[in-house]
């Protein structure tokens, strides 16, 4: 026994060191200044220089131009074959936030004693908190030449707080760039019988909050100034969270899963007189322009693609639903860009950092300007949450953020070689054919899946797995739905489904681990949380 | 989820329809030629033309001549009849329509969660619908704010409201704000009685006049403020709420109240509180034992939206016949046959027909419950209801007379403007299954160039 531990305690010593200095491991930690010579620069803030070079001293870039002199200090990469850009920026997501994980205390929810968390209301939510940067996340993003992020909690009505980070270092405080910068407010009702537990319910419940968050302010800062003759307004640790947003001291995030969501948050914005962004995570800005545009709105946009549950498409069955989430959606960029409207490219509603830079080219493809692809992931994010003079472009004096790339950067064929972020450079190795571990497991066959929580819900899956791809279809309560797209690796699997019940539309994430002929894992679903399951194989 | 089934396939014909509503209606001029006129106002009239300018009926009679340029629509002696008004329904809202999470939520409102995508309305528009009342649920005594809307099927949320109807106030009496059939849902929700029910709504008002008297007190003290010099110290303002000011409109008798409720006893005290408070009742919902006090509902001037023969489904909705309404009509109530549901809704005037059939109503007093009436409860009658000059041209053509069981609604229209033209429809449904087929083959040979 004594001879393990010491074992993990030299385990956990040495994963520390790998995550704590990932330029320790490259063995470069000493080395703060760096030249690419020879290098296509794309600099955003004048025309591409052809043949050029590019210096980095302590975090920030010092020159950059056709003639600029390699420093004696400076290790210097060939860049013969490379272009440079500007680090690319996801505007908004959520996949670096670790939320800690709560279990559903059902005799509390039964018993009608709700948290404001049951009711989506955690203005205090800080991602700053909950942030979990590393070197594996960030490996995710750098291969696909991002170099920052911003992040923030998506689920509820006063989601939280954001962040943005440099993907530079696994220390936040290091990797920090701003911090609360955005509110996120969201229109997913509650799940339980707690207010608000519809849609016109959150309208209303908004509408109040900003309107108290507002009142709290005053009445607490003029009992401050003169305290005698007034009555001490009561403390709230919501109001007190919610009131520089809901004075548009600064910006609010809408999560609007539809274009009626989106003018639901135009019409909110102008009565609250609100500093906002329109995130569009409906794809459905298209449908939308003219109000966007008159309220010279910013929008932060998916590129998920999928038509949500309130669209005609969606209502008209799948074969509709999936030529529109192929032909229609795709277009939302192109047309965004056509109309002046200004826009960021988010990653919510997209799996991974993967499946963000395949929906970028898809945008592309479908009409999108590359040089405007571009733009929304760096200049106007940039300029969006007030980081210009420090990101955006290559210029001396701004973050090293920058990304050295074979091939163009968002072309398909396109080979990130180099990410510089702080000027900390990271070297990208290349992806081993067949990423992730080889299936240990074949899960193929039906198994009897019960969902935790409330009902305890039983459903049946049919898995179908070819090697590493998983596919199948489950039968539920409310009808039978399919998957594709899931994948096995070593004895874990996952796979996401989309559900339609009743014009409601959920995204459903299933990851489990398979030992033998029992299965265990979590549903995440959107905007409602995290269901524990556990399934079975049905012999025969 | 057999409407979605049904529609598979039909997607593109829609749109041609939904992007047919969108042509610009004004000064348009178009003569509904030689049907059979039934003007719900007045007689009808065999082989009468109808006159529209605009969004307005400006003519109805025999022999009209077509001005130059106006469209002519050949009825060749079809039904044409105002079109069909649905006072209580759900449709075209998003999310649920009922807030759970409160006792009572007269701060929520349903212009706030129109959605104009929803396909329900144009399966209305297939019923010679042309203008509904959609509202919350009946979760909570007091729910929330209703609106009136013209199934104006492709064109924006703020543009299918019904401009100018007055704002509802939904309430509900009886087991379902009760919670009595919600067994295992959480814990047991005060009120648990119809007593408690009329009380929680009473509670409100007393808290409604202390918040409107506080914000009185408020002014006048801040009036004294501003004429003291800067000798008193000008006082906080009250805190905003919603809740309130919507129980407060209530009060002012800005929200008309739509109260559902099935038995005759809460419907009695119910007219009794909003008599005592003088709050604008002004329609029963469902009010399936309104035959039983027929005297009240007249005195108190209060109508009712019910079903004609749907009835049983729950302890307080047994006491009724197929021919409550008629009933109720035949003693002077204000009734309208409402659906409830999207799929009833298409075929509104088959159910108008039973009360003939069943009830003993006469025709014209079945099809004013299907038009005149509601649009009275809707507060919208002298915009609709009848065939009317000056009155919206929203019309309703049938096959056959409408009370006829075999009549299907050939052509709808709301503003003056064809919404909805089965023939045409089909028509486009065709081409796009015959277009669809012929894909396919296409395909395969581009794949081989």
């Amino acid at each position: 026994m004594p001879h393990r531990t010491r074992f993990r305690l030299f385990l956990i010593i040495f994963i520390s060191l790998f995550l704590v200095n990932p330029s320790l491991r490259a063995g470069q930690d000493l080395h703060w200044v760096w030249a690419v010579k020879d290098a296509r620069i794309i600099t955003l803030a004048g025309p591409p220089i052809e043949k050029g070079t590019l210096v980095i001293r302590d975090g920030l870039i010092e020159a950059v131009g056709a003639a600029v002199p390699i420093p004696a200090d400076a290790e210097v990469i060939d860049g013969a074959k490379l272009t440079i850009y500007p680090g690319l920026m996801d505007g908004l997501g959520q996949s670096l936030l670790k939320l800690p994980e709560e279990k559903l205390d059902m005799t509390r929810i039964s018993s009608g004693e709700f948290t404001d968390k049951d009711r989506g209301v955690t203005p205090g939510l800080n991602a700053f908190d909950y942030v979990n940067l590393g070197k594996a996340a960030f490996e995710k993003y750098h291969k696909l030449g991002f170099t920052a992020g911003h992040v923030m909690p998506d689920r509820g009505v006063f989601t939280g707080r954001s962040a943005l980070f440099c993907f530079s270092d696994p220390d936040k405080n290091k990797a920090l760039l701003l911090k609360d910068v955005c509110l996120g407010i969201g229109f997913s009702p509650s799940n339980f019988m707690a207010y608000p537990s519809s849609l016109m319910g959150v309208n209303a419940y908004l509408k109040q909050a900003l309107t108290d968050a507002v009142y709290f302010d005053r009445a607490m800062s003029r009992w401050l100034k003169e305290m005698k003759g007034l009555q001490r307004p009561e403390y709230s640790p919501n109001f007190e969270a919610l009131a520089g947003y809901a004075a548009a001291a600064k910006p609010v995030i809408f999560l609007c899963r539809n274009q009626n969501d989106v003018r639901r948050s135009l019409s909110l914005a102008a009565e609250y007189k609100l500093d906002y962004f329109i995130a569009d995570l409906g794809g459905e800005a298209f449908e939308v322009l003219p109000e966007l545009k008159n309220a010279k709105a910013r929008v932060l946009c998916t590129v998920g693609f999928k038509p949500p549950g309130s669209s005609l498409y969606a209502q008209q069955g799948k074969a509709e639903r999936e030529k529109a989430e192929k032909d229609v959606y795709p277009k939302n960029p192109s047309r965004l860009a056509d109309a002046g409207i200004p826009f960021a490219f988010s990653s919510l509603g997209t799996d991974d950092p993967k499946a963000f830079a395949e929906g970028i080219q898809k945008a592309i493809e479908a009409g999108l300007p590359k040089e405007k692809a571009l733009e929304a992931l760096t200049k106007t994010p940039a300029v969006f949450f007030g980081l210009n003079r420090a990101l955006g472009t290559i210029e001396p004096g701004k973050i090293a953020n920058v990304v050295l790339a074979e091939g163009e950067l968002l072309a398909k064929e396109m080979k990130v070689r180099y990410v510089f972020a702080d000027g900390n450079r990271f070297e990208l190795k290349e992806a081993k054919p067949g990423e992730g571990e080889k299936p240990t497991v074949n899960v193929t066959g039906k198994w009897e899946m019960t969902l935790e929580g409330g009902m305890g819900m039983k459903l049946v899956v049919d898995f179908v797995q070819e090697e590493a791809a998983l596919s199948g279809k489950m039968t539920t309560p409310f009808g039978v739905f399919e998957f594709t797209g899931g994948t096995v690796s070593g004895n874990s699997i996952s796979f996401e489904m989309n559900v339609s019940v009743g014009g409601q539309d959920l995204d459903l994430f299933f990851s489990g681990t398979v030992e033998g002929e029992r299965m265990t894992g979590s549903a995440v679903q959107g905007g409602a949380g995290t269901a524990e399951f556990t399934a079975r194989r049905i012999p025969g | 989820m057999k409407l979605k089934t049904a529609a598979f396939g039909i997607f593109a014909a829609l749109l041609v329809i939904a992007l047919s509503g969108r042509l610009p209606a004004a000064e348009k001029t178009v003569l509904l030629k030689n049907g059979q006129v039934i003007t719900v106002s007045g007689e009808t009239i065999a082989g009468g033309d109808i006159l529209v300018s605009g969004t307005k009926i400006v003519k109805v009679g025999k022999g009209l001549a077509a001005p130059a340029g106006a469209e002519v629509i050949d009825l060749a002696g079809r039904w044409a009849m105002p079109g069909i008004i649905d006072a209580h329904s759900h449709i075209g809202l998003e999310g649920d329509v009922n807030e759970m999470g409160a006792l009572l939520t007269p701060e929520v409102d349903c212009r706030d969660v129109i959605n104009p995508k929803d396909i329900n309305i144009f399966y209305a528009l297939t019923g010679g619908v042309t203008s509904i009342h959609t509202m919350h649920g009946s979760a909570n005594p007091i729910g929330g704010k209703g609106i009136a809307l013209k199934m104006r099927w492709g064109k924006s949320a703020a543009e299918l409201v019904f401009e100018g109807a007055p704002l509802t106030s939904k309430w509900a009496l009886g087991e379902n704000p009760k919670r009595s059939n919600m067994s295992g849902m959480g814990p047991a929700r005060y009120p648990r009685t119809r007593m408690g029910v009329e009380e929680s709504i009473r509670d409100e008002f007393e808290k409604a006049k202390d918040y409107l008297k506080e914000w009185a007190e408020y002014e006048k003290k801040a009036r004294a403020a501003r004429y003291s010099k800067g000798k008193i110290t000008p006082p906080l303002p009250p805190k905003k709420d919603y809740h309130l000011e919507g129980v407060a409109d209530i009060l002012s008798g800005k929200l008309w109240v739509r109260c559902h409720a099935y038995q005759s006893e809460e419907m009695l005290s119910i007219m009794r509180l909003c008599r005592e408070y003088g709050v604008k009742l002004v329609c029963f919902e469902h009010g399936l034992e309104g035959y039983r006090i027929t005297n009240e509902l007249v005195q108190y001037g209060v109508a009712i939206a019910t079903f004609e023969d749907f009835w049983g489904y729950k302890w307080e909705a047994y006491n009724t016949m197929p021919q409550a309404a008629s009933l109720c009509a035949k003693r002077g109530v204000l009734v309208a046959i409402a659906s409830d549901d999207a799929e009833r809704m298409r075929h509104l005037f088959n159910d108008a027909a039973k009360s003939v059939r069943f009830g003993g109503a006469t025709e014209a007093e079945a099809l004013r419950m299907l038009t005149i009436n509601p649009a009275k409860i809707l507060g919208v009658d002298s915009r609709v209801g009848t065939i009317e000059p000056g009155k919206d041209a929203d019309l309703a053509v049938f096959n056959r007379h409408p009370l006829d069981p075999f009549a299907v609604c050939e052509i709808t229209m709301v503003d003056g403007a064809v919404y909805f033209d089965r023939a045409k429809y089909l028509e486009e449904r065709k081409k796009t299954k015959d277009e669809a087929k012929k894909k396919v083959p296409e395909k395969k040979d581009g794949g081989e160039v």
